[in-house]
């Protein structure tokens, strides 16, 4: 990131470093940061998390609404994910200015949850081609340490998991108008189904090898990173009563961008989706 | 083809139209530090007659934003940027047509027309796309396979749009939408780096054919110069005798 200044004789260090699967704080090229995670945050969201990855600081709050569903598939919600960085993270991001690095992430998370193997938007679904729930997913970006995307995507992992959706109690059909009565009770919500939604892993080109979770200065030697997004496997999201019934799926990429200046030889980008995996 | 552009190309995939212009160098507005390396501008606009499904507004929406940042991806590694420090090229794509694959083909326009006009490349820059549908492999997808392999519910669909330089053999920009697993990404990787290589003779016919043209044109209007200055020499002859004459 920016903002940030290595002295030439510090980025050699790190890439030294790096070819001997030995990083600047000591772990090895596969190794994630540690990380703390706190769901509902927010009280008035339908849902929220906030992560931290070392210095990096993401808030996710989740809103919930009721909309028509697009006529081509009647029987799916709609998700729509909004990135804004925060002045606070650096002086870069003030009034307009994050705005690239913020519709990339959004741009990234809309493709990895497109996929309905990714998340299922079925279950967002009220009446079939009248109403439906439309999640808003809103990232903040309040503190910047270096790899955003995955920061981001655990974020809005936990966010969901932990988003209440009310139940609808009553229907009133009124000759083609949908009347909806959603119960007013505080406890009476269904949660949603995300072992399966998809994980954004970053990969970073730092001289021949690839380096996951890179920290801000490692960011800075990199030309070029690899942002791959796993689709997981539910079976190992749910309590064991109900593990028999959901059929195992094999992980699966959901999305694959590149982000930065650079370009991979085809078999240094084929390692690295492996190692991603 | 734009007369005004510096440079500018045209690319038709069968039905899918793409105009692409590039202009020259220009100072970076609201920028405030010095910056080593250029920057490209790209932006890419569809026609609102474009699409079949709906009309496209005049507002850029997040899709063509989306294909403007993967467009700038795709292009950095390919231009010579320590040749215009602090300046910024733009890079204009309009596209008339969509019959799919458009980033595929506005990645080929701008190779093209970047070379048209003359700013300095580490390589042509080529760009292919596959759509994954089950265990079939489209090739180039028209409109109505890349919303199939979207929308559809089989183990693994989704579309990969890869472009890569040619000689370098490097892969400047990889972006997959949809749901498919490690052999299938590594499959399709190697088919889409072999249809690649197959584009790149046909760029470097158009771009000699075209240096050839400006060649020749060049060599015509030297001549006509000539000519030219030779009749006025004439005249400026007669002239002067008739002066001295008087």
């Amino acid at each position: 990131m920016a903002g940030l200044l290595l002295s030439s004789t510090e980025k050699v260090f790190i890439v030294h470093g790096v070819q001997e699967d030995f990083r600047s704080d000591g772990r090895s090229n596969i190794d994630y940061r540690p990380m703390e995670l706190e769901t509902d945050v927010v009280s008035h969201a339908s849902g929220s998390a906030r992560l931290r990855l070392a210095n990096t600081d993401i808030l996710v709050g989740i809103k919930t609404e009721i909309d028509t569903p697009k006529p081509d598939k009647p029987d799916m919600g709609k998700i729509e994910f909004l990135v804004d960085g925060s002045a606070n993270a650096t002086p870069e991001f003030e009034g307009r200015g994050g705005e690239n690095l913020a519709s990339s992430i959004s741009n990234t998370m809309q493709r990895a949850y497109h996929s309905s193997q990714a998340f299922d938007l079925k279950q967002l679904c009220i009446v079939e081609g009248k109403q439906c729930w439309k999640l808003y997913v809103d990232i903040l970006i309040l503190e910047c340490g270096g790899n955003w995307f995955d920061a981001v995507s655990l974020a809005t992992k936990a966010a969901l998991f932990n988003t209440r959706i009310p139940l609808v109690k009553a229907l009133l059909m009124d000759g083609g108008n949908v009347d909806l009565q959603l119960s007013d009770d505080p406890y009476d919500f269904k949660f949603l189904d995300v072992g399966s939604a998809p994980l954004l892993v970053t990969l970073c080109k730092i001289g021949e090898k690839c380096v996951v979770d890179p920290s801000a200065e490692e960011e800075s030697c990199s030309v070029i990173s690899l942002i791959v997004g796993i689709t997981g496997n539910s079976k190992s999201y749910c309590a064991d009563k109900g593990a028999s019934n959901i059929t195992d799926v094999d992980i699966k990429c959901s999305t694959i961008s590149m982000n930065g200046p650079g370009s991979l030889a085809p078999k240094t980008l084929k390692n690295a989706i492996h190692q991603g995996m | 083809m734009v007369s005004q552009a510096k440079g500018s190309a045209y690319v038709e995939l069968r039905k899918t139209k793409v105009v692409c212009s590039v202009f020259d160098p220009r100072e970076i507005p609201h920028q405030n530090e010095f910056r080593q390396l250029g920057q490209l501008y790209c932006e890419v606009k569809f026609a609102p007659f474009s699409c079949p499904r709906k009309r496209r507004p005049y507002v850029p929406d997040v899709e063509e934003k989306a294909l403007s940042v993967a467009l700038r991806q795709a292009l950095e590694p390919a231009v010579c940027r320590h040749f215009f420090p602090n300046y910024q090229i733009d890079v204009l794509i309009y596209i008339l047509e969509h019959d799919g694959s458009c980033l595929a083909a506005a990645i080929n326009a701008a190779g093209l027309a970047l070379a048209n006009a003359a700013v300095p490349m580490f390589d042509i820059i080529t760009s292919c796309s596959v759509a994954v549908i089950g265990n079939k492999m489209f090739i180039d997808p028209t409109e109505i396979e890349e919303h199939i392999a979207k929308n559809s519910t089989e183990v693994n669909h989704g579309i990969i749009t890869m472009s890569v330089l040619s000689q370098l053999k490097q892969i400047s920009d990889f972006t997959q939408i949809g749901s498919m697993d490690v052999e299938c990404v590594t499959k399709v990787m190697e088919v889409l780096l072999k249809e690649c290589e197959i584009i790149v003779p046909n760029i470097q016919r158009v771009l000699v054919v075209d240096v050839v043209k400006n060649f020749e044109l060049k060599k015509h209007l030297e001549a006509e110069t000539k000519k030219r200055e030779e009749i006025l020499k004439k005249k400026m002859d007669e002239w002067r005798s008739l002066l001295n004459g008087q």
